[in-house]
This record gives structure tokens, sequence and C-alpha cells, in this order.
């Protein structure tokens, strides 16, 4: 069952586009040059649904940054790219000549420093947007599979809703693309819906 | 019979409709007298402003085609009397400095009492 409306999901991107705006300039800050960051959709799904392609995981290994978050409603939070994306953005991050595996020496860190920006961007735009507030743990770094990505996504039966962010992230004028899912509980996506509602419900 | 002055003609750029309907609510709360035009895009807001005239205009900055700034010099360069505030989440430096170099002013969403006040108090001052 979807919750959402067309307004719904346009208030959930641009509550997004701000929190990108803000990631966006923390990050031109890190890497001294323009940044760029858009959230073109926003998607609201059945785990059960979703799948390689929802996602853009191809083959190769992904880079995923997990972060939990809760308040009136709580989610697990993961940032993805492919590793590849990952380890060009963490040069872009580090700003020198660095040898892939000195480059992978920081992956770890700097995925880490990444996700926490562009999460606490996002969920610190929507807290101050739908006047509440949210706590973060802190951020960790796994490297897997499209299908261990998949199955981690779907296997918990608490969480089945998905709400997930394409973002466009270029850095540099080097383009990259990558997702933000949001795993929800079924009471997570009403409270959260009650929230848009009583946000659309002040101007319309 | 002359035009009252205080109706002023804004024209709003966003591509958001939550974005559009927001400004709007906060501007005629304000200026009910005002007449208000959107446009979703860079491309329409510049046939719009050939065809309305508005005395005042908010641009957004990323939307689907050209970029705000790119559509709000074309705009200035065909009518210069049109005040524009880009009203926008990409509150990066070079940003604040194109803004800037246009005669405009950067305001960073979301959009509030406080962001319409900033960009109301612009369009006043630049009376």
């Amino acid at each position: 069952m979807n919750h959402l409306s067309d307004l719904h999901l346009d208030a959930l991107a641009e509550v997004f586009s701000i929190g990108a705006g803000r990631a966006a300039l923390s990050l031109s800050e890190i890497v001294g040059d323009e940044v760029r960051i858009s959230v073109p959709s926003v998607q609201v799904v059945n785990s059960e649904d979703i799948n390689s392609t929802t996602l853009s995981l191809n083959s190769g290994r992904f880079g995923a940054v997990n972060q939990h978050f809760s308040g009136p409603f709580n989610a697990e939070a993961v940032l993805l790219f492919t590793e590849d994306q990952a380890l060009k953005i963490v040069s872009d991050m580090m700003g020198s000549q660095m040898s892939l595996e000195e480059l992978a020496e920081f992956e770890h860190e700097a995925m880490c420093e990444l996700g926490n920006i562009i999460l606490n961007a996002c969920l610190s735009a929507m807290a101050d947007i739908f006047n509440f507030t949210l706590e973060s743990s802190l951020p960790d770094y796994t490297v897997a599979s499209a299908d261990e990505i998949l199955h981690r996504l779907k296997e918990d039966a608490n969480q089945p809703y998905v709400m997930i962010l394409h973002i466009d992230l270029t850095i540099e004028k080097r383009h990259t693309a990558g997702n933000l899912v949001f795993l929800l509980s079924s009471a997570s996506l009403t409270n959260l819906v009650a929230h848009v509602d009583q946000f659309i419900g002040r101007f319309s | 019979m002359f035009a009252d002055s205080s109706i002023k003609k804004l024209l709003i750029v966003d591509d958001s409709k939550v974005s559009r309907m927001l400004i709007r609510t906060h501007i005629l709360a304000r200026h009910p007298e005002w007449i208000i035009s959107e446009a979703a895009c860079g491309e329409e807001a510049i046939a719009l402003v050939d065809s309305e005239l508005p005395d005042y205009c908010t641009m957004d900055i990323n939307m689907p085609g050209i970029s705000g700034t790119d559509a709000a010099e074309q705009i200035l360069s065909q009518h210069p009397s049109v005040k524009i505030v880009i009203f926008t989440a990409n509150i990066q430096e070079t940003h604040q400095v194109r803004a800037h170099s246009l005669g405009t002013i950067l305001v960073a969403k979301p959009v509030t009492e406080k962001s319409i006040a900033l960009t109301l108090n612009h369009f006043k001052d630049s009376e």
C-alpha cells in the first residue's frame, strides 16, 4: 500500500533538495571546489518490490554507509555508491594524487564522513521543516555485492517500506550517481506521512 | 483611472509545486493584492517575463533545463527593471557571487517567514 500522493513526494523531494544543498555546501568546503548534489526523484515502495533495477545496482561491489535515525519516526538510512565511484569521491575529498592503495586506506573514514554529511544534512532539513528532532547513530561503512545489499534491505520484516532517493553528485565536474535508501516500519511511514500532511496543510 | 502602484506582479519560478505554493501563500499573506504567476523552469520563466512583465521574480537554481541563474541573466538582459531574488537550496559561495554579480541576492531555502522577509526587503530596497 502506498500512502503517498504526488504532492507528498514533491514535498519530500523539496525537503531533501534543501538537505542536498546543505550537504553540497559542506562538501564544497572540504574539496575547495563547486559540488552539485541533486535529488531528481523520491520513491516509496514495499521492500519486497525492490530489485537491482530499482536501485541501479549492476554487477560489481558497492560501498554502503549505514546510519540509524530515531525520533518521531525511526529509519535505517543507507547511502549507496559503486565502490569505483566511492573511491573517486574519496580521491576528490582527499585532494591529492594518491595511489589506489593509499586511497583504499582512507576509504572507510572518508565514506563515513561523506555519509555523515549527506545523511545528516537531509535529516536536519527534514527536522527543521517538519519541526521535530531526530537523533542519529555513528555511521558505518561496508563494501558488499548487489545481492548482499538487496538481501540486507529486504531481510527485516519489521521495516517493510523503503524510501529511495536517487542522488546525483558532481565534484570538480566529475559526475557520480548513487542512492539514499531509508528503511521504514509501517508505523514510521505513517508518522512521516502525518508530518508531511501537517506541513502541506499549513499552506494548502 | 491610474493603476494602484501598491499592486505588484510577482513571478515565482521553481520546479517544485510545493515550493511555489509555499512562496505564494507567504507573499499573499503579506500582500493579498499582488498578482502572482508561476513557472516551473527557466525557459517558461523567460517567456512569461516577456508576456507579463512582472515587477518582481523569485528564481530557484536547480531546475530541469537551464539553471535559474542563467535564466535570471537572460531576463535581466532583456528586462533590467525586473527585481530578482535567487531563492534556492544551492547556497554555495559560487552561486552567492554569481547572484551578486547579476545585481540580485541569494536567499537560502527553506521558505519561511524569515526568508520571505529577506526577499521582500530586497524588492523594496531596490525600488
